[in-house]
Order: C-alpha cells, then structure tokens, then sequence
C-alpha cells in the first residue's frame, strides 16, 4: 500500500508536468487542428533554457551554498526565461513553419511541423551532445513524510506551479477578451474575422501561451529531475499528446486530466513484475513503460477517439 | 442626396482561374437600404466575401466612407464600422449567447457603452435577452438568425451587410427578420441586403441591384425594380 | 465522336535544317562531353584491347564495351527519334538550355565528385535552382503565347516520307559530326602516342570507327523514325483513311484507362507536342537505363577507378530505400494515410529472415538445417516476411479506420515506437538489444554468395525494385488505385460512389507493409545482422522525407527522392565530415570555427536538422516535391491563379488542363 501511495505520488508529479505540455496540444489543436509535432520540442528547449541559465547565468554548482533571496531569484528568473524564450520559439515557429500553411491540404502543415520537430531535436544535438546532461540541484532537497509517503519539496515547487499555470490558463481562456477571441477563431475562423478579431494574431497568441507554458514545464521538469536530453521532448511530448487525446483533444480541463492519468498509469506500470506473460512481463513493468502509454494511445483512438472529456468530432463535411 | 457609403468600382475577383464577378459597380449612400438580388450562384456571397476583404478582388476598387478597403483584412474592415451578417448566420455554436455578443463587440473597448448596447439590443431582440446564458447552438434557426444579427448590431456599425437574412426561416419569422430590418435603418444604419427572396426584399429597399452570372444587370429604385418584366419573370415568380 | 487531343501541325518540310541543327547539338554536347571528359573513350579501348591481346583478357571489359556500343546506338537512334517527332513548339534555344542542365551537368558533376549518388544528388539541386530561375524568368519575361491547337493530323503516306528522311537524316548528321570530332581528338592522341604498343590495332579502330558510325546512324535513324511514326498514327497503321478510323479506337482505349494512363496514351496518339517526353522517348530512356543498370559492375570501375566493392554496396543499400519509398508512396502518396510508424513494418520483414535465417531458429525451436540448403529458404522465407509484414498491416490498419488524417499519423507513430520496445523486451526470441547475428545470405545458382559480396546483393536488389516498381505501376493504374486516389481527395465522395473504404484502406496499408517486409528481409540478409536499436521514429521520418522530397504519388518522384535522400544521409554527410577534419581541405577551417562554437558538431549528426528544414521548405514552397505528378500538383496548386507553369516532367509544356482537352464527347 505505501509503495502504492507513493507510486501515485510520482505519478501525480511527472503527470502534472505532462499535463502542463499537453495544455500546448490541446490549444493549438483545438484552434487550427493540427498536430504541432515540434511542442514536445520547445518543451525540450525550455529544459535547455532553464540548463542555460543556472549553470552559465547563475553559475550554479551547489544550491546548498545560496541564500534563499538567491536562490529564489535564481528560480523565478529562470522560469521566467524559460517561459519567455519558449514563448518566443513557439511564435517564431508558427509564422515560419505554419502560417504560410494555413490553406494547404491538411498533411502539409503536420509534415512542416515533424519538420521542425526534427530540427529542432538535432540543434539541441548539437549544442549538448547525444547523451543526457544532468543538472545540479536548484533547490536543496528536502523530504516531508506524510504518513509512510515520501514526497520533496520539489515535487511540491512542480504540483504548485502546474496548478497555478492551469487554473490561470482555465480563466484566461474562459473570462478574458482574447481568450474569448480564441474560442471563437476556433471554431468559426471567418466569422471571428468578421467580428473584428485578428486571425493570425490571436493564433499567434495561442501559440505564445500554449509554448510557454511548455517552457514552464521545461523549468520544474529539469528542478524536479536534474537532467535533460535532447530528445525527451519527443518521448514526453508523445506522452503529453496522448496525454491530451485522452482528455479529449482541444479540450482545456481534459488535458490536464490526461496527464495526471497517464503519470500514473506510467507509474503504476512498474509495478508489474518481471514474469512471464500473464503474470508479468518479461524485464518488468519499467521496460514496457513507454509501449502501454502507445497502446493506450492506441486503444482510446481506436475505442473512444473523442476521449474522455471531448465532444464529439465528427469529420467536418 | 446623402453621401456615398459604400462604392465598388470594377470590381473582378476570381476562384483560381475561374472569373466569378465581372466588373461589378455599385454603391450604397448613407440611410439607404440597398438590396442586390440574384439567383443561386449569381455571385451574391462572392460579392459580400469581396467586400469583407475575405476573397480579394484582382481588379477593381472598394471605398468604405472614403478609404479603400480592398486588400485589407477583415478584421480592419468590421473596425471602420462595417458589420456583416454572414450567410446561414455563423454563429459561434459553442459560446453562450451573452459570449457570442460580447465577440460583436469585439473591436470596441469603453465597457459602458457595451454595457449600454447590449442592453438596447436585448430591448430589439426580447428573445435574445431571455437566452443570454444560453449554449447558442442550442438555438433554433429564427433565433440564431436574430442573434447574428444582434451581434453584427453589437460593433456599433455605421454600415450593416446581410447576407441572405432570410435563408431557412419560416414565412413569420422572416416577416420579423425584415420589420428589425427597417428599425435598424431608422436609428441610423444603413443597409446592404443581399437576398434571393426579391418581393421581399424590393418592398422595404430603397434601390436595388439584380446580379446575373457575376455581372449586374439592371439597377433602379425599388419602385422601378418591382415593376420591371425580368425581375418580375426571374424572381417573382410570374406575369 | 471525335476525339480532341491538342496537337501540332507538322512542321514543313523546309524546316528540317533547323530541326537538324536544333536536336543534333542538343545531343552532341552532351555525348561529346561524356565521351572526352570522361571515359567513354578509354571503356571501348579497354573492350578492344581486352579481344585482341589475349593477355588481357577480361569479360567485364568486354561487357563494358558493348554498353558503350549499345549507349551510342540508342543515343543516336533516339535523335532521329527526336527530328522525327518534333512539332516546334519547344524553341532552339530552350532545348538546347534544359539538355544543358539536364545532361551536361549531370554528368559534370558525378564527374567531379567521383559518386554516381553525390553526383546526382548535386544534380538535384542544381535543377532545383533552374526551375526556381526559370520561373523568375518567365514571370518577368513571358514566353510568347503558343499557337492555337488544331485537332489531331493523321499522317498521310508523303508525310510519312519526309519524317522518315528527316529522321534518317538527323541521326546521320548526329553520327557524322560526333565521329568526325572524335577522329580528330583520336587522331591528335594518336599522333602523340597516347596509344603505345596497341596503336595499329586502334588505328584501325579509329578510322573503321569514323566510317561505320556515319552508316549506323542512317539505320538507326530509319529505326527512330519508325518509332516516331508508329507512335504519331494511332491503331490502325493506315495512313490514308486514319483519320476516321484512328479515333473511335483510341475513343475507347482512352476510355478504358485510368487518368494517369490515359494521358500517357495521349502522349503516344501526339508525340510530336513534346518530343522530348513522349512514350517513344520514354522507351530509348528506359532501354538506356536498363542498360545502364545491368552493365554497371562491369563499368563501374572504367568510370570510377578502384573501390567499385564499396560502391555497390552503397547502392545495395540505397535500393532498399527505393523498395521502403515505393512502399510508403503507396499508403501516404496514393491513399493519402499518413504514416508515421513505416519503420514498424520494415522491422518485422527484417526480424522474421532474421529468427528463420539464422541459427536462432536452432536456439529457438531446435531444427537444424543443412547449410547448403538453409540460404535457399532465403527465396521463400521473403515473401512470407512480406505476407507477414503485410497482415500487420491488416492488424494495425483494421482499428484505425474511423480516424482521421493525424489522428491516424499518430496511432502509426505509436506502433512504431511499441514494435522495437517488443523486439527489444521479448529478448527470449530475438536476443534484444544484442539482435541476431549469423544471418545467412540468400543462395543462389552459381553465385559465390556472402556478406562481404556486394554484387549479387547489386542485382538481387534491382529484381527486387523492378518487381515493386512494376508492382506499384499496375497498382496504380489498377481499379484499386484509382479507389485509393479518389479516397485520398475525399473520403465522402469516394464512398458515395461505392469505394468500399474499409477494403481499400487496408489494402492500401497491407500493399505498403508488404514492400516495407520484403526491403526488411534483403536488409537482414544484407547486413548478416539486425538489431532493435537500429530502427526509430527518424527511419520512418527520413522514408517520409524521401517519398515527400520526390513528391507524393509520383512514382518516378519517389525512387529519386529515396535515391537524393539516401546520398545525403549516407553519402555527402559523412564525407563532408571526412573534408572537416582533413586539414588540407577548403571547409577545414570553416569546420574547426565551428567546433569551437559547438564541440560536438558534425555534418552526420544534424541529418535530421537537414531533413527537417528540407521538409518545412518543400511544404512551404513546392509541396508537390520535385516530380511531382501531375494530379497532385493540380491539387496542391488549385487555389493559385498562375498561369501555366512548366516545372513537372509530367506534363507536356504548352498544355493547360491537357486532361481537360481530352475531351471524349
């Protein structure tokens, strides 16, 4: 039962962060229908971001040795690069890579953005090798036990910062001018034109948001795991869109309702033993991880392609 | 006579390489409600789609209260104070109907002035008012209709477009959709009706235009157009 | 009932000196250039030394040299061809520009870089900028319009004759003047006794040669000109009443025939529209390039010097990737589903010749097979790696149908990540990370068959890619293709007008699959072992990269993309790293700053980044790829209002809507 508790409490942790990059899936798609392949990447940049600035800016070696005024600001500007050099990217890549895209057949843009998505993986290649890059603590860690559940603070820095991004997403997109612009772009694009609403800009804003908050995934995701690679943003970004297909893609609350699920079901899959099939699975349920996130992946489209929490989407005639 | 509101002058747009308008000329004063009547695939909504910057003409211009407005986005074109209702209405079908009113006035900023509008539309519309927190697809068509056109009325128009207010509705409904019709005018909006039902639509205009295959073919007073023998055999339906 | 094809007036008879000088140079350039330039002189040497001192005895020589005889006779056949069929309507100086760009430079290049691959790969990019120029051209400067198409003029018994003068001619004047230039630089060698101790023998040769050549290119032009003609009156072969009895056949022939087909069998009622890419122009090419491929061991090393092993090897290599383009071509480019999980397929092809081909199949289920007979299972070992590669096809497809496009992008995707995961986690089968080694060869009679052998693997892969390329081509132009195309331009029309989409999407999944398996099980045979690190996400991304480069639907377009990409991915990256770190070379210095910059730099390690900027500039910019057929270009390019734009090898220049034209009434 403990193990159970604290799988569930890592679960909710790394599911939080997926969470955070699924809300990116879900607002592009939910706005121009396509599939941005290259988010998992800019969250993968976002972590590089955040590398960059404590270990080149701030010159971090050991936490320990900070004060806390120092080290809080070290965490709040790092967030807030990350948030905004993310932004940026996700911006730059929108006008580049997609806008001219915008009335092409629908494969067209989806093919543009696994474009991206390859450059991108390989410029992160380049600057920081092949091999993961661990990251020295950026805060000094410390356990609480809450019954037999072992949980950091870090883990609390990843949980806080998800929520407050969330629910500040939730209200800007329900209560404010532009977030009202973007749901009406999304789902009337000329009729939003004709109420005044500048297209291209409020798609451009969307993608500024949804890249950064990936950005601000990118920061808790290196605080709470200490090390990147270039290519975790295709594996976690693959997690995240399953993430938000099981939510039920283009909606807000469904991704991240996704993530926590995938999170732990990523989690509870190691508890598998390591037998044969059907009692276990060969290596243990860590080996498999990755494949049951797919297969779900899979079956959700297959069986409910709406997910969880969508409408129905049926095919535009 | 009033000043010129709206001018198009040789006005040609294309699909791909297939001509759709032919030098289309026309304009619209202030007060006035202008109806341009055609059949189906006359190039009625093409016409509306041009103005609206939402298909560019190749040749030709359009002048909205002495600007051009011809190669500029829409978006620019609803803030000079043009408003358009769109053709099967278009409604944001997944935002409440308070929601789809707050988009009409979109481009506007003074929170008290919206706050007044939306009230005076709600005075126009009683039916809108009763279903504010409503889903609006969840509307019927009569209703949807008089909700795209209160949310056209939500940008404080000078000018108003309808594209085909009358598309689907029952014969009551589209009595009521033309009586709100003159009561926009008579507070000072002047109006720009594309309609196919032309009876209708010839005995509250003043002037009227008929458009065939891309090209207008005839322009008068509303009187005249009533009287006249083609529009009367193509549109009327009759001797 | 007549049929409109839009055609040309045959050009009068006091053209034909005009028509003489334009193709005659259009040719000579090119052939002269190969001839001196390169070794298309020291190849018939080679052959003629090889016959008359025994000691020097070598069939590949031989072999060599009877290419060369046969390239120039089909060269000059296709000359007289060409003088036969032209209508005029592409100017001198036009022709003459794009054979420069499209032979000379090619040519040039492979030359320089002393890579058939490289070369072309360069060659690629140069008709790129070309196409780009061109256009900037032709938008600032307008070609004159072309004269009005008058309906189709059947030859009459006194046109016949001039044609086949005119060809006879043309082919001549093409063979006199080239061996007359030859004679010169042959004598000039000659005389500075370039030759040495064979020089009698090639004296001989020379001036025989400077006789005969003049003679054959009378024959053959008499041969090309029979071509044009055949090709110019339709069916029935009489000429004086063909025009009444020509059309209702070819009415129905046409009618018969997919859009795709009926278009090239247009071509065929008028080759005079656009000489250059008729179908009888098409046939010297295709037996040009036959040959080419069947001699290319033999004369690989006259045109590359030593290391032919090493370069079949990579065109070994390279062939799989066409077989993987084909295949991909067929789900994403024909059906329009896109794959993201190609790699799946091509794993389970690989692994299934794998487990049976090597002694894991001993580990596994105890049998023993006798060595001499194992390598034979190869044969039908690979159609039941196919036959399984394509039932998972069936598997994966079969759940996935109700989605849509990118919904469907990503369930492929998932699979092929779960597939290797499997192949790597059931490490009981196929020994996981470590993979299966030892696997056999494939056997065959007569031939000394094993890894490090790369001719057979050379012609086993060209069967391989002409079975698939036939395979592809009746697919295409077969009820199913024309289904999986309509499918692909809309899915709601397609199955109002009765197109079964279930039964087609899975056959098109299940055709694709089933070419991915059967490039798997010459890959395992290939490289003698396989592992579950080696195939990922980037695999199927590069195929993709291939079939979009070529160009979605376009089959010549596909294997030319496979071809580009595979050079990049294996050719140029890799050398160019190899000039970075040579000190005397002229990036050298460029590639040391860049290593200061970024320490882990190198050209292989950014393939992706070039793949992926190649992928967002081609869909931005020419998403139809660089051949693209013609259907989808019509599609990519139908909201444009540009007038008509000559950049495919599809369709004829001067045709607007040609299939539009082909009104059948």
């Amino acid at each position: 039962m403990t193990l159970f508790l604290q799988l569930l409490v890592e679960g909710l942790v790394i599911g939080s962060i997926y969470s955070l990059v699924a809300l990116g899936y879900t607002m592009v798609y939910g706005i121009i229908e396509l599939i941005n392949f290259a988010h998992g990447d800019i969250f993968m940049m976002g972590t590089l971001v955040s590398l960059f600035m404590v270990t080149n800016v701030f010159h971090l070696t050991d936490v320990s040795k900070m004060s806390l005024g120092g080290m809080l600001v070290m965490l709040v500007v790092t967030c807030l690069a990350s948030i905004v050099i993310c932004a940026l990217l996700g911006v730059l890549i929108e006008r580049i890579a997609y806008r001219p895209l915008r009335n092409a057949p629908r494969l067209a843009p989806l093919i543009s953005a696994i474009g991206v998505s390859l450059a991108l993986e390989d410029i992160a290649k380049a600057i920081i090798g092949p091999n993961p890059v661990a990251a020295p603590y950026l805060v000094p860690l410390v356990h609480y036990s809450i019954g037999s559940v072992d949980i950091t603070n870090t883990d609390i820095i990843v949980l806080v910062v998800a929520l407050v991004l969330m629910v500040g997403l939730q209200w800007l997109v329900t209560s404010t001018r532009i977030g009202r612009a973007m749901r009406a772009v999304a789902q009337d694009r000329e009729a939003a034109a004709l109420m005044g609403v500048n297209v291209d800009r409020v798609i451009a804003i969307t993608f500024l948001i949804g890249a950064g908050i990936a950005g601000a995934g990118g920061f808790v995701f290196l605080l709470s795991t200490n090390n990147t690679v270039f290519n975790i943003g295709f594996e976690l970004g693959l997690f995240a869109f399953t993430a938000a297909v099981l939510g039920g893609i283009g909606n807000l609350v469904g991704a991240m309702l996704g993530g926590l699920v995938i999170g732990l079901i990523r989690a509870l899959v190691t508890y598998i033993p390591d037998r044969d099939l059907p009692f276990g699975l060969p290596h243990g349920g860590v080996a498999w991880q990755d494949a049951v996130v797919f297969a779900i992946l899979i079956l959700i489209l297959v069986f409910r392609p709406t997910g969880l929490l969508g409408q129905q989407l049926a095919e535009k005639v | 006579m009033n000043e010129v509101m709206l001018q198009l002058e040789h006005v040609d747009t294309f699909y791909g390489p297939i001509q759709v308008l032919h030098d289309i000329n026309l304009e619209v004063r202030r007060g006035e409600i202008v109806c341009l009547l055609g059949a189906n695939a006359a190039g009625k909504t093409t016409t509306m789609k041009t103005i609206f910057g939402l298909v560019r003409p190749r040749r030709g211009r359009i002048i909205f209260d002495g600007q051009r407005i011809d190669n500029r986005p829409a978006s620019d074109i609803v803030r000079l104070g043009l408003a358009l209702v769109p053709e099967a209405r278009r409604i944001f079908p997944r935002m409440t109907v308070l929601e789809n009113l707050q988009m009409g006035a979109y481009t506007r900023t003074n929170k008290a002035e919206i706050e007044q509008d939306l009230d005076h539309v709600c005075q126009i519309f009683p039916r809108i008012k009763e279903r504010l927190k409503q889903i609006a697809g969840t509307l019927s068509g009569g209703e949807q209709q008089m909700l795209a056109m209160a949310r056209a009325l939500m940008s404080r128009p000078r000018m108003m477009c309808m594209d085909e207010p009358s598309m689907g509705l029952s014969p009551l409904l589209v009595e009521t959709v033309f009586e709100t019709i003159v009561r926009i005018r008579s507070e000072g909006v002047t109006i720009f009706l594309v309609e196919q039902n032309a009876s209708m639509a010839l005995s509250l205009a003043d002037r009227g235009y008929v458009l065939q295959t891309g090209k207008i073919v005839l322009s008068d007073t509303a009187a005249n157009l009533l009287e006249n023998d083609l529009v009367r055999q193509a549109y009327l339906g009759g001797s | 009932m007549a049929m409109l094809v839009p055609s040309q007036i045959l050009p009068q008879t006091g053209e034909t000196r005009r028509l003489l000088l334009k193709w005659v140079i259009a040719f000579l350039v090119p052939v002269l250039v190969f001839t001196l330039v390169w070794s298309g002189e020291a190849i018939l040497n080679a052959a003629l030394l090889a016959i008359f001192f025994p000691g020097s005895f070598s069939i590949a020589a031989i072999a060599a040299g009877l290419f060369m005889l046969l390239f120039y006779g089909i060269i000059t056949g296709l000359t007289g061809y060409l003088v036969a069929a032209d209508s005029g309507r592409q100017s001198l100086l036009d022709l003459w520009i794009s054979m420069f760009f499209f032979t000379v430079v090619p040519i040039l290049l492979i030359y320089i870089t002393a890579n058939l691959f490289v070369g072309l790969a360069a060659s690629v990019v140069v008709w790129a900028f070309y196409y780009y120029g061109r256009r900037l051209v032709r938008r600032f400067r307008p070609p004159a319009p072309l004269p009005p198409l008058p309906s189709l003029k059947v030859l009459d018994a006194e046109m016949r004759a001039t044609l086949l003068t005119r060809a006879r001619l043309g082919s001549f004047w093409f063979a006199l003047s080239f061996s007359l230039i030859w004679l010169l630089v042959d004598l000039l060698f000659y005389f500075t006794g370039q030759y040495g101790q064979a020089s009698l023998v090639f004296l001989v040769w020379i001036l025989l040669r400077s006789v005969l050549l003049p003679v054959a290119g009378w024959l053959l032009g008499s041969l090309g000109g029979l071509v044009a003609i055949r090709h110019a009156v339709p069916a029935n072969g009489n000429g004086s009443n063909g025009d009444r009895a020509g059309a209702p056949v070819s009415t129905r022939r046409l009618r018969l025939l997919s859009a795709t087909r009926a278009r090239e069998e247009a071509r065929d009622l008028v080759p005079n529209d656009l000489p250059l890419r008729s179908t009888g122009a098409r046939n010297f090419y295709l037996l040009l390039l036959l040959a080419l491929l069947v001699f290319y061991p033999m004369i690989d090393p006259f045109l590359f010097g030593p290391g032919t092993d090493s370069r079949l090897d990579n065109y070994g290599n390279a062939g799989y990737y066409v077989i993987l383009a084909l295949g991909l071509n067929i789900v994403v480019g024909f059906a329009g589903l896109l794959d993201l999980g190609y790699v799946a397929f091509f794993v389970i092809g690989a692994y299934t010749w794998a487990m049976v081909g090597s002694p894991q199949l001993t580990v596994l289920t105890g049998i023993h097979i006798n060595p001499d007979i194992w390598p034979w299972l190869f044969w039908p070992m690979l159609i039941v790696a196919a036959l399984i590669a394509a039932l998972w096809g069936v598997l994966l497809g079969a759940p996935t149908l109700r989605l849509r496009g990118d919904y469907l992008a990503i369930v492929t995707l998932g699979f092929g990540e779960i597939i290797p995961i499997v192949v790597q986690n059931l490490d009981k089968y196929t020994n996981g990370t470590n993979g299966l080694t030892g696997i056999y060869s494939p056997a065959f009679f007569g031939v000394h068959w094993n890894v490090s052998t790369s001719e057979p693997y050379y012609y086993l892969i060209l069967v391989l890619i002409a079975i698939v390329l036939l395979a592809n081509l009746r697919l295409r132009d077969s009820r199913i293709g024309r289904a999986w195309i309509a499918m692909r331009e809309d899915e709601i029309a397609a199955a109002a007008s009765g197109i079964n989409l279930t039964r087609t999407k899975l056959l098109a999944f299940a055709a694709g699959a089933f070419f991915s398996g059967i490039a798997g099980a010459y890959y395992a045979a290939k490289l003698s072992t396989v592992t579950s690190g080696n195939f990922s996400f980037s695999d199927s991304v590069i195929y993709l990269a291939m079939v979009v480069l070529g160009g979605l639907g376009s089959i010549p377009g596909v294997v030319v993309g496979a071809l580009a990409v595979y050079a990049v991915n294996v050719l140029v990256l890799p050398q160019l790293d190899a000039l970075g770190n040579d000190p005397s070379s002229i990036i050298y210095p460029i590639y040391t700053h860049i290593l200061q910059v970024i320490p882990n730099f190198s050209f292989s390690n950014i393939r992706n980044l070039i793949f992926g900027i190649i992928l967002v500039v081609l869909m931005i910019f020419r998403p139809e790829g660089l051949i693209p057929s013609t259907r989808r270009r019509h599609e990519l390019h139908h909201t444009e209002a540009e007038g008509v734009e000559i950049t495919s090898l599809d369709t004829p220049p001067g045709a607007p809507g040609f299939e539009s034209e082909m009104r059948v009434e």
